[in-house]
């Protein structure tokens, strides 16, 4: 109880004659800030910049000119959602209503079908529509923690970009199945929990 | 036509330098708002504007760049082949010898331009290109074009009599086909590299002054309820009032001398080359570089300046608001208190010049020395007084953000505002031209002359080289308005150098410092100037000789400056990657930051 505050010393500026004659410091300040400016308008012109993250802690400009240029985020970042595919293109989930039901936000909303086909297996559903309200989303990740399918990830990298109106936020099945993670891919590392392979997830058996 | 230009030359003459003045001038303005923020951007590290876009049709691009290549390669082609033909080539050899090296000058500064461009983008168009951004080291570029440069030179000064038809002949015909050539090649490159697609034209930054000038004019103009309507308005008139009309009396340029015709001035007749004693030659009229020549020279300028403070105190005490009204006081004392201590800062300059006249100052000078190296001590207090005048940093307690918000122009917004701020940068301006012209020799350099350039050291003569009128006129108009735009810009720089006074250190400097020491100067100019007046020839030719010293101390510095800017824009640059977070890593895994177009 009550170090006080413990800062760093900084010594005090000497009173010499240079000092207070001001001249002498006024042209070695000048010095200073002549010099900055031509390395860094030479960096710049040159393209020689530092690279704002790799240099960050080097002299000159580390500006990052966002937003043609992004500090890119941690590997798990949970950005904008996606739906995952299977090898033939359709949605990997199953309407199973795990991630709405988890949903603390409540922005999932899901309408179930069956596919029709029996090569689809007949019994299996799907969603008809998967709609995530990115307003009301927190970015939790509690909706993929809940999917037994790995079906929805958030792994795209990238955040909900700012529209003009509320209803392009609303993002719809289509728009969640184009997403891909950073690579470029839409399917998912993860083939052992694909509904299509016919595999029962190892946690469902009994 | 040839009738109207006779009877009304005056006039037209006139006219003609007031647009060169005010162009000039008003230009600068944007110009030093885009260098003032771009220089505190750079000093701290920042990128600074540099997103206001113009996108431009590539052919509109290559139009503007490759155009006034195109026009000037064509121009010398035709000036020297058809109109003023070396003939006999002894005639040209001097004027082919420098083309021979400007045509040197832009080839390798163009090649270095490419170079640098081609290695940080990295797409080669062609072979060259190619070469260019593989090549080890891009110095080499520079080097080369020093080498052929002293080869030139050499070449030009160790041509013997028995070779020397030869050399001349190469030299009068060789030079202006060679810069032709290159300004022909420039253009035709510039054509065939910049994109035909639409091109993002950013100019570092410069056009958000222009996206700021015309937002200024369609903003609301607010005058707040309970001011006084008319001295509200008439606050930026006044203030940019002496800043519009003090450039009058600043002479740009040597007078130009003219033939005359039944006594009067005659604009076909040119003189070829400048007498070398007075204005002009007998039976020549002289046209003066500058737009009015008042007797009472600089005086018209401290009246004009002294309007200034009107506008400053108006402006503050009609907008019914404490903080501006405390800016109008402190810009009204301090402008007070610093007029007295530059107009006696320049009595020195004025016995040691024997005139008040801008013109003939510059004479001086160009006889002499520059008045820097006879009036140190004023040209400091000068600087000080004019930037207190200017009511810059370190000066700045008027406008004082920190304290009292603007100051003076708190209220004001729209184009009233853009009045204060403009005329604020165009007296930057003046303060630089009066600068310049008053102690660092106005449009002359050492040892450019009115008809050659003559470099010596007492009575021996290291290098002697004609030059014509018309040559030695706009290379002195060049010179001037050069000097200028580097005084503007080290003006910007003590801005973002200097911190602020308190108010209180402004009053004790202005009064108990500068003021003994202008009085100071004065009586310490008039007992030299009394003593080398009266001493014997042995002293006069001592200091016509250190005048001559004072010559190569000018260009001395001036190179030793130009190769220390050389040594760094040509430095590689070196640097430490710090990888330990797990961003860095994935970006270090990419090589750099990733680059994305714009979204949304």
């Amino acid at each position: 109880m009550g170090n006080g505050i413990i800062g760093k010393p900084i010594p005090r500026p000497s009173r010499d004659a240079k000092v207070q004659a001001y001249l002498p410091s006024v042209v070695a300040g000048i010095g200073v800030t002549v010099k900055h400016f031509f390395k860094n308008t030479k960096e710049l012109a040159f393209g020689q910049r530092n690279d704002p993250v790799l240099e960050a802690f080097d002299d000159g400009v580390t500006t990052i000119s966002y937003p043609e240029q992004k500090r890119p985020y941690p590997e798990r970042f949970r950005g904008v959602h996606r739906l995952t595919l299977r090898e033939d293109g359709n949605p990997r989930c199953v309407a199973c209503l795990c991630c709405s039901t988890a949903c603390p936000a409540q922005c999932i909303h899901i309408v179930a079908g069956e596919y029709a086909d029996a090569d689809k297996k007949g019994w299996e559903k799907y969603p008809v529509s998967f709609v995530i309200d990115e307003l009301r989303c927190i970015f939790c990740g509690y909706c993929v923690e809940a999917c037994p399918c790995d079906a929805i990830r958030m792994d795209t990298g990238q955040h909900a970009v700012p529209y003009d109106s509320r209803d392009q936020f609303i993002y719809e099945r289509e728009t969640l199945m184009s997403f891909s993670d950073p690579s470029g891919r839409q399917l998912t590392e993860n083939p052992k929990d694909d509904p299509a392979r016919g595999h029962t997830p190892d946690r469902l058996k009994h | 036509m040839v009738k109207f230009i006779a009877e009304y030359q005056v006039l037209i003459f006139a006219l003609v330098k007031i647009l060169i003045m005010l162009g000039f001038f008003l230009n600068l303005a944007p110009v030093l708002v885009f260098v003032e923020r771009r220089q505190a951007a750079l000093i701290q590290d920042r990128v600074g504007p540099n997103r206001a876009v113009v996108k431009v049709p590539g052919f509109l691009l290559k139009g503007a760049l490759a155009t006034p290549a195109l026009l000037a390669g064509v121009a010398v082609a035709a000036l020297c082949f058809k109109f003023f033909p070396a003939n006999p080539p002894e005639t040209g050899v001097g004027r082919g010898f420098w083309m021979a090296e400007l045509a040197t000058l832009v080839l390798w500064s163009h090649a270095l331009v490419l170079a640098g461009y081609v290695r940080v983008s990295g797409d080669a168009a062609n072979p060259l290109e190619a070469a260019l951004r593989d090549m080890r080291d891009p110095r080499w570029i520079f080097y080369t074009g020093g080498f052929l440069h002293l080869a030139l030179g050499v070449l030009y000064g160790a041509s013997s009599p028995a070779n020397e038809a030869e050399v001349s002949k190469a030299f009068a015909l060789g030079g202006p086909a060679a810069l032709a050539g290159v300004l022909l090649l420039v253009a035709a490159y510039l054509g065939y590299r910049i994109p035909s697609g639409t091109v993002e034209l950013r100019a570092a930054g410069l056009l958000h002054s222009i996206a700021d000038a015309l937002k200024f004019a369609f903003k609301e103009d607010f005058v707040p309820p309970k001011a006084d309507k008319l001295l509200h308005s008439l606050g930026p008139l006044i203030s940019l009032f002496p800043a519009l009309v003090t450039y009058a009396i600043i002479p740009f340029g040597d007078a130009l001398c003219f033939g005359t015709t039944n006594g009067a001035l005659d604009v076909t007749k040119l003189a070829e080359t400048a007498s070398t004693v007075g204005a002009c030659a007998e039976g020549q009229q002289a046209v003066s570089l500058q737009i009015a020549d008042l007797n009472i020279g600089v005086l018209y300028l401290f009246a004009m300046g002294g309007t200034g403070i009107i506008g400053a105190a108006l402006a503050g005490w009609s907008s019914d608001n404490k903080w501006s009204l405390l800016g109008g006081l402190r810009a009204a004392s301090q402008m007070v208190s610093y007029e007295v201590a530059m107009g006696l800062s320049l009595v020195g300059a004025f016995m040691v010049y024997g005139t008040p006249r801008l013109g003939e100052m510059v004479r001086w000078q160009a006889e002499n020395t520059w008045g820097i190296f006879v009036q140190p001590l004023a040209f400091f207090l000068f600087f000080a007084a004019a930037i207190a005048e200017q009511k810059r940093t370190p000066f700045d307690a008027p406008e004082g953000e920190s304290e009292i918000i603007a100051g003076y122009f708190v209220e004001y917004s729209s184009f009233k505002f853009a009045m204060f701020y403009t005329g604020e940068y165009i007296e930057l301006v003046t303060s630089s031209a009066l600068l310049v012209t008053i102690f660092l020799g106005g449009w002359t350099m050492p040892f450019l002359h009115r008809d050659a350039v003559h470099v010596a050291f007492g009575d021996t003569v290291l290098l002697h080289s004609q030059m014509s009128h018309l040559v030695a006129t706009l290379l002195g108009v060049g010179i001037f308005f050069g000097k200028v735009l580097s005084m503007s810009f080290f003006q910007i720089f003590l801005r973002w150098t200097l911190p602020r006074f308190r108010y209180d250190q402004i009053m004790a400097f202005g009064w108990k410092f500068m003021l003994p020491a202008v009085i100071a100067n004065i009586v310490l100019t008039g007992l030299l100037v009394l003593g080398a007046s009266s001493a014997g020839p042995s002293v006069a030719s001592g200091l016509r000789l250190a005048a001559d010293a004072t010559g190569f101390i000018v260009i001395g510095a001036s190179a030793f400056l130009a190769v220390k800017f050389a040594r760094l824009l040509l430095s590689p640059v070196e640097r430490a990657r710090f990888t330990s977070s797990g961003v860095a890593a994935r970006v270090g895994r990419v090589g750099r930051t990733p680059e994305t177009p714009m979204q949304a």
